[in-house]
């Protein structure tokens, strides 16, 4: 007895203890004001995500309510149903589309991660010739408004025969910009003596990006992953241009079709905004501290 | 056969480099010369990818005769130079505050980076009721679309009761353009706050020392160590303005382009664009040279 009190209540009281001295010693009206606010601000920035939150649960009779409702007052799990309904109708089932924003999404951050880092390596640390050149027009195109661009690229698409397939949703995503120049910004602090002792007990360029400098740079392409995810999954223009089957569309298209501008289907569309966003919200909870640690290193260093 | 050291470092390094490349080129630099290509040109067949050369043509007609696109253009920058230093200043304030030793720093942080990480895509168009909007095909009035939806927060009614329509109006729109403005300072926080994070604490306490107050700290210290942060933000700021999807230039250009299925002359407006975005980055560094300070940060 005294053996459990003495393991369970000793930590309690200590952290207590650390707890008050840290934070609640030092209260004062000041801090208190800055709380308030801050928390205030947060309701801003979470309002969007918890109307949608709260609209996937709306029963019809409030989604239509006058003036609109910001919570939901009787949660019920018939849009969901409604979205699998109204979208098994269709000729294709939701899973598809479901496994079609899968498989793209998950295929275009492996290989952009891949591409970019091994890219990245060889800017920041071979000087070949021309790198210099290439990077500054990487840098170049980090300012093109897309949409100039748009029109080419699916001539190319269209050009390589590829149109209407995973190909076209995948292969023109992979070498991003933004992605390189991030890569390289931390690749560049990694010491190039580190590199020549591997060198010097044989390491052949593969094992070196593999087992040296992918693992260094970790920070940097976790953040690659998010910021790729979110573009590929959120991604409705290229799916709209490259894609005309039904059989090849993706969530974000997908979805647009469900409301079809039909009352009844209000609340299916609600619920399938829900599930769009969800895995984003979710991966970026996982890796947060990553992405937030990386943003804020290579910024500065450009 | 014997390669040498340097030899093999150089091949492999250009066969590490190759497929990167090969997207780089294919996807983006072949699009890039391709359009400034058509910008001169103009398509007589779609399906044949005809074109005829017409000179300059497009850009004249782009600045002299089309009565949308200077107006929208004109707009385009003028919503820029409003938003961006309210967007700059706002920034700079929230990581301040966010710099301080609070409880929950991380909670709070991430709070305020949650809307990049939505914001790009799906979502933001459909609760901006703009494009996608499922909600507003439904909604006959879409300023019930938009009261609901875009202010995200709204007056309580014990509180509106209270209020003239008017200033009720005018609360309900304030509120609106914050939750916007959140929307859009995720990275600019992040950027400030590490530079924030950079500057040394002795500096701050050898100047309590000097006894200066808090405000002549922030304009001595904090304010000068932060231009090349604030520079690197008004950059960020400006091309993030300028290439939205919500502009209404790009909008204008994507419908000529898709809608009118005028690639050349979509090509060539979107160089004119491109080339002004380029010329006033060009004229920021420019003017902001001598007044940055950089240290060994």
């Amino acid at each position: 007895m005294h053996a459990i009190s003495e393991q369970i209540f000793k930590p309690i009281s200590r952290a207590a203890y650390l707890f008050h001295r840290r934070w609640i010693k030092g209260i004062t009206i000041g801090k208190i004001l800055l709380y308030v606010f801050m928390i205030g601000l947060v309701f801003f920035t979470a309002a969007p995500i918890i109307f949608v939150t709260s609209t996937a649960f709306k029963p019809l009779d409030e989604l239509f309510l006058y003036p609109p409702r910001f919570f939901v007052m009787k949660p019920t799990l018939k849009n969901f149903s409604d979205l699998l309904i109204a979208t098994d109708s269709s000729l294709v089932p939701f899973t598809r589309y479901l496994f079609n924003s899968v498989f793209t999404t998950v295929a275009v951050v492996f290989f952009s991660v891949v591409v970019c880092s091994m890219g990245a390596f060889i800017i920041s640390k071979y000087k070949l010739p021309g790198m210099g050149f290439i990077f500054a027009v990487v840098i170049s195109t980090l300012m093109f408004p897309p949409q100039v661009t748009s029109i080419p690229t699916y001539f190319v698409v269209s050009n390589l025969a590829i149109l209407n397939t995973y190909w076209a949703l995948i292969l023109p995503k992979l070498a991003v910009p933004y992605n390189l120049f991030l890569v390289k910004q931390f690749m560049d602090q990694i010491p190039d003596q580190t590199l020549e002792a591997a060198r010097v007990d044989g390491a052949n360029e593969w094992t070196m990006f593999w087992k040296i400098v992918m693992p260094f740079v970790k920070p940097a392409w976790m953040t690659v992953v998010i910021f790729s995810f979110i573009a590929t999954w959120n991604d409705f223009a290229s799916p709209l241009i490259y894609t005309t089957s039904e059989t090849m569309k993706t969530l974000p298209l997908a979805m647009l079709g469900v409301s079809n501008g039909t009352v009844g289907r209000m609340g299916a569309a609600a619920a399938g905004a829900f599930v769009t966003v969800a895995p984003s919200i979710i991966l970026f909870i996982l890796m947060q501290r990553q992405v937030m640690d990386t943003m804020s290193h290579s910024g500065i260093k450009s | 056969m014997k390669i040498g050291l340097e030899k093999r470092k150089v091949i492999s390094g250009y066969v590490f480099i190759l497929p990167w490349m090969l997207g780089f080129l294919a996807f983006l630099v072949y699009p890039l010369v391709m359009s400034f290509y058509m910008g001169f040109r103009k398509m007589t067949s779609v399906s044949g990818m005809e074109m005829e050369y017409i000179g300059w043509e497009n850009f004249s007609r782009a600045v002299l005769k089309d009565i949308y696109f200077i107006p929208l253009f004109y707009d385009a920058i003028r919503n820029a130079f409003v938003e961006i230093p309210l967007i700059l200043v706002f920034s700079f304030f929230m990581a301040m505050l966010l710099n301080h030793e609070v409880f929950g720093r991380a909670f709070f942080r991430g709070a305020f980076f949650l809307p990049v990480v939505i914001g790009s895509g799906f979502v933001m168009e459909q609760l901006l009721g703009q494009g996608v909007g499922a909600l507003q095909t439904v909604a006959a009035d879409p300023s019930v679309v938009n009261t609901g939806v875009t202010n995200g927060l709204q007056i309580p009614d014990v509180i509106a009761r209270y209020l003239s329509p008017e200033m009720y109006g005018n609360l309900t729109d304030i509120l609106g353009r914050l939750t916007i403005m959140f929307w859009k300072t995720g990275i600019q926080i992040l950027l400030f706050l590490a530079g924030l994070q950079g500057i040394s604490e002795s500096l701050y306490e050898s100047a309590k020392c000097d006894g200066a107050t808090p405000w002549e700290m922030f304009w001595k210290i904090t304010f000068p160590l932060m231009t090349p942060v604030l520079l690197l933000n008004a950059i960020f700021t400006l091309v993030d303005s300028f290439t939205d999807i919500r502009n209404q230039v790009i909008l204008y250009i994507k419908q000529v382009a898709f809608t009118n299925i005028e690639m050349g002359y979509a090509s060539a407006l979107g160089w004119i664009y491109f080339v002004f975005v380029f010329i006033l980055v060009v004229l920021i560094f420019a003017f902001t040279r001598k007044r940055v300070v950089y240290t060994g940060m």
